[in-house]
């Protein structure tokens, strides 16, 4: 006979736990979730204070990153601040600009990663020739079109940062309904600049 | 999935399901709070076969310069840069010659290049001269101010004519840029340097690093829109002001290695050789008939990507106890003297010790690198006994101490301490401050001695914030630095050992670590030779180091003495605990030889930067900085050389593009985790269908309640 006996004081007991482990998960799920959400309203608000101030604003005081640009696709509604660093600390809160790339509204390729069931769930519904706006804090805005969506293989592929070619990289995870995180698959969109536009004049200074 | 659908049966078997149901559920409920961490988009690192990549012809779409090889219809891409090093070792100074030649491959008639090249030298080198080839030509640079070679520089770049700069970042990492180089063409910098050679526990060893590995750069960004993009990854940072000079573009491993070495080294020791070994590379050895070893890779090139390493030591009974040089320059006499202390073989009664291991765990250790310091930290365990105390700190984003206090040494703590180590894996950030910070603090009981050895590649941009606190918080403590790697980062780890009044020791395999261990643990249980001072020196001399540091078993007295007439000898004076030790040095028909002074300057150059740590202000720093590199030609922190061709080549109306020239990953070093993306999905679906179906469970176990009943 088994030692643990089943009297419906354990199986209370043991319900109870249950009760206690699921409410808990779907806590900390629907936060992951809230999180990606909310916190974008707070970058919001700290994202035109960079805008006014021309420093980095922190969103909230004991963040350790902070607006780098404004990324929209008016074409999908999407309007998201994208964050200093691409750690998982960030991404919780919005697409994180990977600094190995080319700073936001600067020449060259700039790479941002975001998680593909919340911020960069949109990707998936890029088409070509979509349009992408990227404004940075100087009051650049950069507009890009969508040139190419593909699937690689992060163990294998590597993301070509080619010289005098100014490009926008979005990545994220892939398959994008897939339950568990953590495949090796990854969705990448390419777009290409069309133009820059300037809001509003920067001061020369020379080196 | 899980079984989460099952109708009603009959109690017993209802009872059977539920048992089997809650046996699957539950290690599946207690690691569902961890699943971000365990399924962490974790990209295994793929092994790539190093080597030249292949490529057709039709695969070329630049136009890149295409070497033939044995295969027909096979080309490699030309390299954009090649090293030549020629090492001269006479004694225990050494003389290198470094030829890098820049390649502009393009067959475009207006391509005109810049290359930049951000480049490792040993953390003693004294460079001293930079000669340019164009052709048959020789161009000599000068020494000048730094702000002065930079314009001298900028200004015949934008002449079009071509130039050549040389500037130093840290003492182990320098920069070399040039200018204009003509579609098709190839310019040659020639730069070189002294350094002495190092003894350590009866073996000299030379060390060339051949590459700067990915540095960590904490701080905020200083962002400074519509400035032109920098050559480095990183941006600039409150904490590391110069990142971006310091963080050179990397190669991923699997486009290929670049950057070939060539290297050959005539060592003249001075005495009968016993062993001559690289430890890293393979070599051939061809001895000379007066004595002298010719030493070349057994390949023509080996890719920039790890430390290249030489060791010799003294045939037997042929072990020099006193090394002793002299060099007259003008009015000035130079004297240079490297003197052994007897090593003691007798078993030493031990002190009891308190010992901190700091264990670096950042993404720069993935690989390799963490393998050498998992085994090197479970060596050092195992050589606790059970009068000492211990603990075991790890960092990489964030610092973790297995213990809250120093624990004695007993089977339980050990047990603990060897799993904690055994699961440690390499990711994340080197923020190295804070755990330096934890290590150095604390007092341990009078009775111990306390020794803090530091497993690290030292793969940072802010060693001088680290430098200051090891400085002013090391108390009664001991800094023993141990290097991990193929090229860690010398320079922190002598000068961090140095101001942490240890010393530090490289492994740069995994087959070294045993031995490396034990040589260490020679010099933390043997007593240290202190209280050195030398005697017989005049007012007006100087001598560097000024102040003589403590000695570890088998560490040599080294100085270098400026002086107007060199005196007939000096008496070295210091005491091994109790026990004074004493010994006269002939100085006066000591062997000629020439670098004295550019050696003692170089240590004069050091002496003055550690100065400014222990408080000078930085003006008067680098006037007195300034006024030894110039006067005996060498690059410093406020000092470059440039050279500057007479006439110009580049037409104005032509553009010039800068190349950073790009650099290997070091050797066993991980891309995905130093470069890598991060995972891009959350958990939260998976955490809502878990705890939705565990609300389910509980719901049917409320059901069978009754049932059981």
């Amino acid at each position: 006979m088994s030692p643990i006996r089943t009297t419906p004081r354990t199986l209370v007991i043991l319900s109870v736990c249950l009760l206690a482990v699921g409410l808990w998960q779907i806590g900390e799920g629907s936060w992951i979730y809230a999180k990606a959400r909310l916190a974008q309203y707070l970058l919001q608000r700290a994202w035109s204070r960079t805008l006014a101030e021309e420093t980095t604003v922190k969103p909230w005081p004991w963040a350790d990153t902070w607006p780098v640009a404004r990324l929209t696709v008016p074409s999908k509604h999407i309007d998201l601040i994208v964050l200093n660093g691409a750690y998982g600390r960030t991404l919780a809160f919005g697409p994180g600009y990977a600094e190995s790339s080319s700073f936001p509204g600067s020449p060259g390729t700039t790479i941002l990663t975001g998680h593909r069931d919340t911020h960069f769930e949109f990707l998936k519904q890029l088409k070509q020739d979509d349009e992408i706006m990227l404004e940075t804090a100087a009051g650049i805005t950069r507009r890009y079109l969508v040139q190419d969506s593909q699937i690689v293989d992060a163990r294998t592929a590597s993301i070509d940062l080619p010289d005098g070619e100014d490009q926008l990289v979005l990545v994220t995870c892939y398959p994008f309904d897939a339950i568990v995180p953590g495949g090796a698959l990854r969705y990448v969109v390419t777009a290409v600049e069309i133009d820059v536009q300037r809001n509003r004049t920067t001061v020369e200074t020379s080196s | 999935m899980h079984p989460h659908s099952f109708s009603r049966r009959r109690p017993i078997a209802g009872r059977r399901a539920l048992l089997l149901w809650l046996t699957f559920l539950m290690p599946f409920i207690s690691w569902a709070g961890g699943l971000p961490v365990l399924l962490a988009c974790g990209e295994e690192p793929v092994p790539h076969a190093a080597g030249m990549p292949w490529m057709a012809l039709k695969d070329v779409t630049q136009g890149s310069l295409l070497f033939k090889t044995n295969q027909v219809g096979r080309y490699i891409p030309a390299q954009l840069l090649k090293t030549d090093v020629q090492i001269a070792v006479t004694g225990i100074i050494a003389r290198t010659t470094l030829k890098q030649e820049f390649v502009n491959p393009s067959r475009e008639k207006d391509d005109w290049a810049e290359g930049i090249y951000v480049f490792p030298l040993p953390e003693t080198a004294a460079v001293d001269h930079l000669r340019m080839k164009v052709g048959e030509r020789t161009i000599v640079g000068d020494i000048k101010e730094r702000a002065e070679a930079k314009k001298v520089y900028e200004q015949a770049k934008q002449e079009g004519k071509r130039a050549s700069l040389v500037e130093q970042e840290r003492p182990n990492m320098f920069t070399t840029s040039v200018a204009n180089i003509a579609p098709g063409d190839k310019i040659t910098v020639e730069i070189e340097y002294q350094e002495t050679v190092r003894y350590n526990q009866g073996t000299f060893s030379l060390r060339f690093p051949m590459v700067v590995g990915p540095r960590y750069i904490p701080g905020t960004p200083v962002v400074m829109e519509d400035q032109p993009r920098s050559h480095g990854w990183s941006l600039d940072t409150d904490r590391v002001t110069d990142a971006s000079r310091i963080t050179p573009p990397v190669q991923p491993p699997h486009h290929g290695m670049i950057n070939p070495v060539s290297l050959t080294i005539d060592l003249a020791a001075g005495f009968p050789l016993g062993k001559v070994e690289s430890e890293y590379h393979d070599i051939l050895t061809i001895a000379e008939p007066d004595g002298r070893q010719h030493i070349s890779l057994r390949q023509d090139h080996v890719p920039a990507n790890k430390d290249f390493q030489l060791t010799w030591q003294p045939a037997p009974g042929h072990i020099p106890t006193a090394t002793v040089y002299r060099q007259q320059q003008g009015d000035s006499a130079y004297a240079f003297l490297m003197v052994t202390p007897p090593r003691s073989d007798q078993p030493i009664t031990q002190v009891p010790r308190e010992t901190i291991f700091v264990i670096d765990t950042s993404g720069s250790m993935a690989g390799t690198s963490i393998e050498q310091a998992k085994a090197a930290l479970l060596l050092a365990l195992h050589r606790l006994t059970a009068q000492d105390r211990f603990n075991v700190i790890q960092f990489n984003s964030v610092t973790h101490v297995l213990f809250s206090q120093p624990q004695s040494v007993t089977t339980d703590t050990l047990r603990r301490a060897v799993h904690y180590v055994e699961q440690l894996h390499a990711n994340g950030g080197t923020e190295i401050l804070p755990a330096l910070k934890m290590a150095l603090k604390g007092t341990p009981p009078s009775t111990h001695l306390r020794q803090v050895i530091f497993l690290t590649d030292g793969q940072v941009g802010n060693e001088d914030e680290l430098f200051d606190v090891i400085r002013s918080q090391l108390g009664t403590s001991r800094l023993f630095t141990i290097g991990i790697g193929s090229a860690p980062n010398s320079h922190f780890m002598r000068k961090a050992a140095e101001f942490g009044r240890g010393t530090f020791t490289h492994i740069g395999s995994t087959s070294e670590v045993k031995a490396q261990m034990d040589a260490i643990f020679r010099k933390l249980e043997r007593p240290v030779l202190t209280d050195l001072h030398v005697e017989g020196l005049e007012g007006t001399d100087e001598m560097f180091p000024t102040r003589i540091p403590d000695l570890y078993d088998g560490e040599p007295v080294v100085a270098a003495l400026k002086t107007r007439t060199i005196p007939t000898n000096v008496i070295i004076k210091g005491s091994f605990g109790s026990a004074p030790w004493t010994t006269t040095v002939a100085l006066k028909d000591s062997p000629l030889r020439d670098g004295l002074s550019v050696y003692w300057a170089r240590q004069k150059i050091a002496s003055l930067t550690d100065q400014q740590r222990y408080g000078q202000d930085e003006s008067r720093t680098r006037q007195a900085v300034l006024d030894v590199a110039l006067a005996h030609h060498l690059v410093s922190k406020y000092t470059s050389l440039v050279a500057v061709d007479t006439e110009p080549v580049r037409p104005t109306d032509k553009s010039l593009i800068t190349h950073a020239m790009k650099t290997n990953l070091p050797e066993g070093q991980d891309y995905q985790a130093i470069f890598g993306l991060p995972k891009t999905a959350t958990s939260w679906q998976l955490q809502i269908l878990l705890g939705l179906a565990t609300l389910v469970a509980a719901g049917l176990l409320w059901g069978f309640r009754k049932q059981v009943a």
